[in-house]
This record gives structure tokens, sequence and C-alpha cells, in this order.
């Protein structure tokens, strides 16, 4: 009897770990931008959805694999962030405290419409020949694109955090999260620190914008509902930490996966919100944060 | 004198024949005008950046549901929406009001993501087949034409810009500007910041509650995914930012304009949401105070100038 109900539980435990990893990819940038800038970037699900109807441009004009064409979506998205930081963000600072965050809802309502325009409201997704179908993982089998996406997510994860433990920019982000002032006086330059925070965010979300698409069907305003589930990743794993995030997306997937199992289909998206909000309300600096 | 005879001109539109499309862009104006109010008293006056009205609206318009198909009459629905609007609030204020700054921003935007799902699952009235994603018509409305529902929405229009004046010239406007400022300071000086915010937020609420009820009369259909939807947060937040957040006349500035695009770009929606998110950026980049803030800027520089020349 037991031994059932394990076998029963273990297919919504992996998927739940690996969707999990989907989710922290998404959180990722946004945890950077939340971390370093303490703005809640409205935009990022936007922006990252932007990406994955991108990669599908490239995928059906010319052909080109969706993962091989961020060679061209992580320059380009990376250069976007920069722009948008260092032009509109930047100045947005300095006039109050809302108004970042009101600038970013503008940005977000601009990049859905705009995908609205060029590539219609429908339903898309992204391809790739090795990406279809279901790979087994001893006890259950699971679809490759989660895997993948789980995969993505570990190396995106491992390499920022390597990025910001021993590189100079690295650093100097870091330094410039935890002290503006001190970051300032010892010499870095904040603003420059911080268009390239917010171009790092902008490429992971290309990245993620593109496991995404790859993993499930997007519309020009999917964006929204993956805003508020990556929030609750990093709420849920503290700020700042990039593996925090990891384990903050890894709890989500696996509330999602398992109130899918005991509950029902409908229900799991009702507890993930629930989850999110009740930790925003009891722990705000998140489960992991000081 | 001069809002009294407004008042009656645009009372008497519908029976003089005013087109059809000009009543509707008004019924339009003045339930926004009431949302873009009250999400002024949070945002620009209470230090509530509150990302969530799409809640509130979307409850009053459920609660309309159940009140219409229990064969009540519609009135008592758009009461029972601002009730159950305003309660909704008192609940999740404790919670949320513990979340500081941009952590209720976003806490207030999780609530209508989840609160959708809620109405995915829960059928409060009806059979297996309606309900859920495929949404609920409103019933017992059959007699009503644009008239009663332009008339209703002038109505509600008119209370929330007055309570406005009322509620910033009395005690709470005073403890919400002290908020608005230092909350910190506030509470030092003696100011009861949960208590004020807390009746800031469920007047709002239920003023809310109560424009959406109204908005769901006129539309008769109610589905979860445009009841809790974020565009009824860019309506508020664009009117009030284009406007002038945090100033009286702001709202009302600000819902012209908008109504006006829709009014402009009817027919190409995303066209529409394209133009107003450029607009929004804009205004907040180079106006942050909106025009009401800025033509009162250029007017005092006016007058100054003015005193100064007549001085000599």
């Amino acid at each position: 009897m037991t031994v059932e109900v394990l076998a029963g539980l273990s297919r919504p435990i992996i998927m739940g770990v690996l969707l999990g990893g989907l989710y922290a990819l998404i959180a990722l940038g946004l945890s950077i931008v939340f971390g370093v800038m303490k703005l809640i970037n409205v935009a990022h699900g936007d922006l990252m959805i932007f990406g994955a109807y991108f990669a599908y441009a490239l995928m059906t004009t010319w052909g080109i694999d969706p993962i091989l064409s961020l060679t061209m979506g992580i320059p380009l998205w990376f250069g976007l962030g920069f722009a948008i930081q260092k032009y509109v963000m930047s100045r947005a600072f300095g006039i109050s405290m809302e108004a970042p965050l009101i600038i970013a809802f503008g940005i977000s309502l601009i990049l859905q419409s705009l995908t609205q325009i060029i590539w219609s409201p429908y339903s898309r997704g992204l391809e790739a020949p090795y990406a279809l179908g279901g790979i087994s993982l001893g006890i259950t089998s699971v679809p490759k694109t989660y895997l993948l996406s789980f995969i993505a997510a570990l190396v995106v994860m491992l390499v920022l955090r390597e990025f910001l433990r021993r590189s100079y920019l690295g650093k100097a982000i870091v330094a410039a999260s935890q002290d503006k002032r001190g970051a300032e006086l010892v010499g870095i330059n904040t603003g420059r620190v911080y268009a390239f925070a917010f171009a790092i965010a902008m490429a992971t979300a290309a990245i993620a914008g593109v496991f995404f698409g790859l993993t499930f069907p997007f519309t020009p305003t999917s964006g929204v509902g993956f805003l508020v589930i990556a929030f609750g990743v990093i709420i849920i794993g503290g700020l700042g930490s990039m593996l925090g995030t990891f384990i903050g997306g890894i709890v989500l997937g696996l509330t999602q996966t398992l109130s899918g199992y005991f509950l029902g289909a409908a229900a799991q998206m009702l507890f993930v919100y629930l989850i999110v909000f009740v930790v925003l309300a009891v722990r705000p600096q998140g489960m992991f944060g000081r | 004198m001069l809002p009294v005879v407004l008042v009656a001109v645009l009372a008497i539109f519908p029976i003089i024949g005013t087109p059809r499309v000009w009543l509707l862009y008004l019924f339009l104006f003045f339930v926004y005008l009431t949302m873009a109010n009250m999400w002024n008293l949070l945002a620009g006056y209470s230090g509530l950046t509150f990302l969530g009205p799409g809640a509130l609206i979307g409850l009053a318009g459920y609660t309309l549901v159940i009140v219409t198909w229990n064969d009540l009459p519609f009135y008592l629905g758009i009461i029972g929406g601002g009730i159950v609007a305003a309660a909704f609030a008192a609940l999740i204020a404790v919670p949320t009001f513990r979340m500081r700054g941009i952590y209720f921003a976003i806490g207030t935007l999780v609530v209508p993501e989840a609160l959708r799902y809620v109405f995915y699952l829960w059928k409060p009235v009806g059979g297996e087949m309606q309900g859920g994603g495929a949404g609920y018509m409103i019933k017992g409305i059959g007699g009503l034409s644009l008239t009663e529902f332009y008339w209703l929405a002038l109505a509600i229009g008119i209370v929330s810009i007055f309570l406005m004046r009322i509620i910033l010239r009395s005690k709470l406007g005073l403890g919400l500007a002290a908020i608005h400022d230092s909350d910190r300071a506030a509470a030092s000086s003696g100011v009861d910041v949960f208590r004020l915010k807390l009746y800031a937020f469920v007047i709002a609420a239920f003023v809310t509650g109560a424009a959406g009820a109204i908005f769901y009369i006129y539309q008769g259909y109610i589905a979860p995914v445009s009841a809790f939807n974020i565009r009824w947060l860019m309506i508020c937040l664009l009117a009030t930012v284009i406007g002038g957040i945090g100033t009286e006349e702001g709202p009302i500035v600000g819902t012209i304009i908008v109504v006006f695009l829709h009014f402009l770009l009817a027919r190409y929606g995303a066209l529409s949401l394209l133009i107003q998110g450029v607009i929004l950026v804009v205004i907040m980049l180079l106006v942050p105070e909106g025009i009401v803030g800025l033509v009162r800027r250029k007017t005092r520089n006016y007058q100054s100038l003015l005193q100064l020349a007549t001085r000599r």
C-alpha cells in the first residue's frame, strides 16, 4: 500500500523539482534586479515572453534552433537591459519611490501590446527535435523539456553565483546591493553597476524565455502570471542569494505539482499564490533571508 | 454654482437624445473616474501602492451575480458588491499592511491572481454548466437601458469626487497626509497608522466595488479572466498618473484622457495599449507630477511673476 502511494508520489515530486528549475530560471534575473536596486521589475515576465517570441521569429523565418538562437538573443537582451537601466530607470529612481515601479509597468504594457501587434494574440510554442517526447528517469518518465529547463537553470545559477563571487564586476554588484553609499565611497560607479546588473538580468530573461517557450505554449500576456510566480520564488528563497532562489523555485514547483496531485489540477495555481501571499505576510525577508 | 449646472447638464444628457456612443463613453468615464479617484486616495494620499483593484472589482461583480441569481434586485447587488469588497479589504489589510512599500505592492498584485483561480473552481450559483471559466450572465437587468446605467455611473462618479473632498479636509485626510510623508513620524506623533490606513482602504474598496458592480450591470456578463484582470489596475494607474498622482483634480483630467484614448483608438486594440504604455512612461519621466501638477507649477510661477511685477 505505502509502496504504491510512494510510487504515485514519485512522479509529482520529480516533476515538481524539474518545474521548480524553470521557475528559478525565470526568477534569477528578477532576483538580481530586486537585490541590487530594490526594484520589482514588473516587466520581467514580459521581457521573458518577448525573448520567447524572438526565438520563435528566428525559428519560423530561418529555422534556427531556439537554444542556438540565444547566441543572438542573449547579447540583444543584454544591450536592451543596459539601455533600459541607463536611459529610463536610472532617471526614474531620482523621481520618487513609486516612479520606477510605474515605469516598469509602462514597459510591461508596451511589450505586451508590441508582441500582440507583431505576433497576434494566438498561442505559440517553440520546438526542437531533441526536446520532443519524454525521457525515463528511473521510476517515472518526464518530458525532455522539463529536464532541459532544469539543467539550464542549474547552469545559469552556478555561473551567476561564481560570477558574483569571483569577478570584479560581480563583487561590485554585490557591494552596491549591500550598501550603495559605501560602494560609491570605495570608488564603484554604482550607475554603471546598476546598468550591468539590469543587463545581466535581461540576458537571463532571454534564456528563461527560450526554455519556457520550449516547455509551455505562450501568449503575449503569459508574462504576468509568471512574474507573480517568479516573485514568489525570490520571496521564498530570500534576497540576493542565487542558491536561495534556486531552492525557492523548487519549493514552489513542488507546491504546485503536489497540490495538483492531491487537490486536482485546477487548485494547484491557487495554492501556489496562497503560499506566496502567506510567506509575504509572515516572512517578507524570505524563508532563508536574515 | 458651476458644478451644480454641470451635473444638471450631464444628468439630462440621456433625455435630450444624446448619441448612444457618447453616453457609453461618458458611462465609462464616470466608472473609471470613480476607480481612479479611489486608487488616488490609496496610492496618492495614503502611501498604499495598491496593485489589486481587480480583486475588489471582480469580487463586487461576482456578488452582483449571486444577488441577481437569487432574484434580488440589482441595486442590492451594487450595495452588496461594495460591502463584500470593503469586507475583503478589511480582511487582507491585516496581512498586507505588515508588508512595507514594495512588498505591499507585490502582495496586493498576487491577490487578484489568486482570486481568479478561486472563481475558476467555485461556482456560487447555477448548475454545472455555468460559472467557472465560462463565467455568468447577470440576471434581472432586462428592464434597464443605457440611460439607467448612465445615471448610476454619474451618481457614483459624483459621490467619489465629493468623498475625496470630504476625506481630504477631515481629520482622516490630515492623518493620511502625515502617513504619506512619513509613517514613522506620524506614528510617533500619535497617529494610529494602521487604523487610518484601514479606514482609507475600506472606504476606497467599498466605492471601487460599487463602481465595479455598476460596470458589470452594464456589461451583463462576468468571467474570471476579465474580472480579476490587471487591466483595472492599468486604468486606475494611467488615469491617476497622467492627471497627477496625489492631486484632487488629477484623476478627473487623467480619466478624460484615458477615455478619449479608448474612443480614439477603439479599433486598434493592441496599438491603443502600446500608446497608453508609452504615455505612461513618458509622463512619469518628464512630468512625474502629472498634468495637474504641471499646470499648478506653471501658474504658480506665473502668479509669482505677476506679483513681482505688480509690486514694482
